[in-house]
């Protein structure tokens, strides 16, 4: 006990493992946010969108220019964070029917590569329309300060994701185990062919689902503007993470990526207390053991 | 179809090439040759093993900081070095080719682009050694390589017998039993051909040039950065095999060279645009030429084995 006390001195100090836990789960809930519309796009579509971090630094950039362009108004910023996610989901129904919907019978690395080719055009057309300087996001003025927990400072705007992602999760919930359209969306991970041949639109679905998907890559992007820098580069930082994410939940699994997402924020939170040099590589050595055990990760489903 | 034959006179014309060309132009011809290379064994597992990784970066660091720290740390002169380069890529490739190979398709590249960013990440972090996101400079050739003309026919000689090593490797029994694994897994194991074995063994000499690669690229580029395994460079020998063809040995060279020609033109006018540009044409090879660039890419190889394992 006394060698673990010398190693890990925060062992005791239940209130900074308060905070820990807490800033570590609204990490999760913002990669939930970002992970969860890129595994339903591959439930369904069987496209690995790596263009989707492009998406989230487009949601970010939107919400930059809306705060900008909207007059300094409190309700300002939760307009901005309205219309900022409709813009990116625009953006993927764009995407979606002038070039996805043209390969879907293609081999899938095809469709993996040109969604590659998509992240270099997109990060060229948001550097020509915002230019490379790093933007920021003021935060709304209720949620500008922070609120001590357990007598510990923790930023209130966190508050607000901790709150927010669980009610997204739930509505998401509901709409896929409570809707029609949740079930054909269910169907369409399972069996798409036998889906299609009951009649089914199963374009149109496909359709729904990429610009849903990119709706939410866009919240998460509008969400953490006010948390991070938005720079040229956020895409990669994003994409690997929720990469990471998707794959240990299981790529298409719902639940999966609820749980993965909250235990890959976790790690990242006490992962720089306990190992600061190497909790990123240890995430890529959870995610490779995974992959090796569980290719089809915790709770999806393995290949046919 | 450029076969190997064709190669060695391409070699030949390429060897006077100094005797007309400014340096500004050798050194982008040591720069297609490198790319070339990489490519090419980047190939071997594409074109010919069905096998196609997003963490091909990895190994090319691998090299090439292998290559870069001999020399800076340790003091090794070059050219002893150099051979070091591709040794510990293979070291990489056989550590990590043994978890990856087990997997199939989708999976395979996913792993891959894993482990590459284990490597990214572990020469991003550790300051100590690699000098972290600075990198480290000062990595050049000794004075008698150290011009264009010297350290493009140095390149020249090496990239030449490694791609006649590749050549020899995909004409060979193990070359053709490679194939017959990416036609049909199934019935190459049924006819006795150890499926895994085969594609680990493909990975590891992947491994191996592409560390050569790296290494040439350290002392042609005089410094090393974490960027070298960053997945975005990982793409780069996937999109010159692909733009040159796939089917083809020489493909992945022919694909360098429009490569590095483009990026060239286009960097010079509109560097801002060369992502736009690339990004543009993947996009339309892949969904305007189904069957590929200049006719080479005709038949696509993982198509056939697709399903089974």
């Amino acid at each position: 006990m006394d060698l673990i006390t010398q190693l890990f001195p925060w062992i005791t100090n239940g209130p900074l493992i308060t905070v820990q836990v807490m800033s570590g789960l609204s990490v999760g809930m913002f990669l939930f946010l970002v992970s969860v519309g890129m595994s339903l796009i591959f439930g369904v579509t069987r496209i690995v969108n790596l263009a989707h971090g492009s998406f989230y630094m487009v949601g970010a950039y939107l919400m930059v220019s809306l705060v900008e362009v909207l007059p300094d108004r409190p309700w300002a910023f939760w307009v901005a964070l309205l219309v900022a996610p409709l813009g990116v989901a625009a953006l993927g129904g764009v995407i979606e029917v002038g070039l996805l919907r043209l390969i879907y019978l293609r081999d899938p690395l095809m469709q993996l590569i040109l969604t590659f080719g998509l992240i270099l055009v997109i990060s060229t057309l948001v550097l020509l329309a915002w230019g490379p300087d790093n933007k920021s996001v003021s935060r709304p003025e209720a949620l500008a300060g922070s609120v001590s927990i357990v007598g510990q400072p923790f930023p209130s705007y966190y508050l607000l994701v901790l709150g927010l992602a669980p009610v997204v999760a739930v509505a998401l919930w509901l709409i896929f185990y409570r809707t029609r359209w949740g079930m054909l969306i269910r169907a369409a991970t399972v069996d798409r062919e036998m889906l299609g041949a009951l009649g089914v639109n199963v374009a149109l679905l496909y359709t729904q689902v990429f610009v849903f998907g990119s709706w939410l890559a866009g919240l998460g992007g509008a969400l953490a503007a006010p948390t991070v820098a938005v720079a040229l580069g956020m895409d990669g930082d994003v994409l690997t993470t929720a990469f990471v994410v998707v794959v240990i939940g299981g790529l298409g699994s719902f639940a999966g990526t609820f749980i993965s997402a909250l235990l890959v924020g976790l790690l990242q939170s006490f992962g720089i207390l306990i190992f600061p040099a190497v909790s990123i590589v240890l995430l890529f050595a959870i995610m490779a053991v995974v992959l090796i055990v569980r290719p089809w990760g915790l709770l999806g489903r393995p290949e046919a | 179809m450029l076969g190997a034959r064709g190669l060695v006179v391409l070699l030949a014309v390429l060897a006077l090439a100094p005797l007309v060309l400014p340096p500004f132009f050798l050194q982008l011809l040591t720069e297609i040759a490198i790319i070339g290379l990489f490519a090419t064994s980047f190939n071997l597992l594409m074109g010919y093993g069905g096998m196609v990784s997003f963490g091909h970066a990895a190994y090319f660091a691998l090299g090439a900081y292998a290559a870069a720290l001999l020399v800076r740390k340790g003091g090794v002169p070059m050219l002893l070095a150099l051979p070091v380069a591709p040794l510990v890529a293979a070291v990489g490739a056989l550590a990590f080719g043994f978890f990856i190979v087990r997997l199939s398709h989708t999976y395979f590249a996913m792993l891959s682009l894993a482990f590459g960013q284990i490597v990214y990440t572990v020469i991003f972090k550790w300051k100590a050694l690699t000098g972290g996101d600075d990198g480290l400079l000062d990595v050049w050739p000794p004075s008698y390589l150290k011009s264009p003309a010297a350290y493009y026919y140095f390149a020249l000689a090496v990239v030449g017998l490694a791609l006649w090593a590749l050549a020899a490797i995909v004409d060979s029994p193990f070359g053709y039993a490679l194939k017959a694994v990416r036609e049909n897994p199934r019935r190459a194991r049924y006819i006795g051909v150890n499926v895994r074995r085969h594609q680990l063994l493909a990975f590891v000499i992947s491994g191996l040039f592409s560390g050569l690669a790296g290494g040439l690229f350290a002392f042609y580029n005089g410094s090393v950065f974490p960027d070298f395994a960053y997945f975005t460079k990982s793409f780069e020998p996937l999109v010159v095999a692909l733009l040159g063809g796939v089917q083809a040995f020489g493909g992945p060279l022919v694909g360098a060279f429009a490569f590095k020609v483009l990026e060239w033109l286009i960097s010079r006018q509109w560097p801002v645009y060369w992502p736009l540009f690339l990004g543009s044409v993947v996009i339309l090879v892949i969904v305007v030429l189904p069957q590929g660039f200049v006719g080479l890419f005709g038949r696509r190889p993982w198509a056939r084995s697709a399903g089974s394992s």
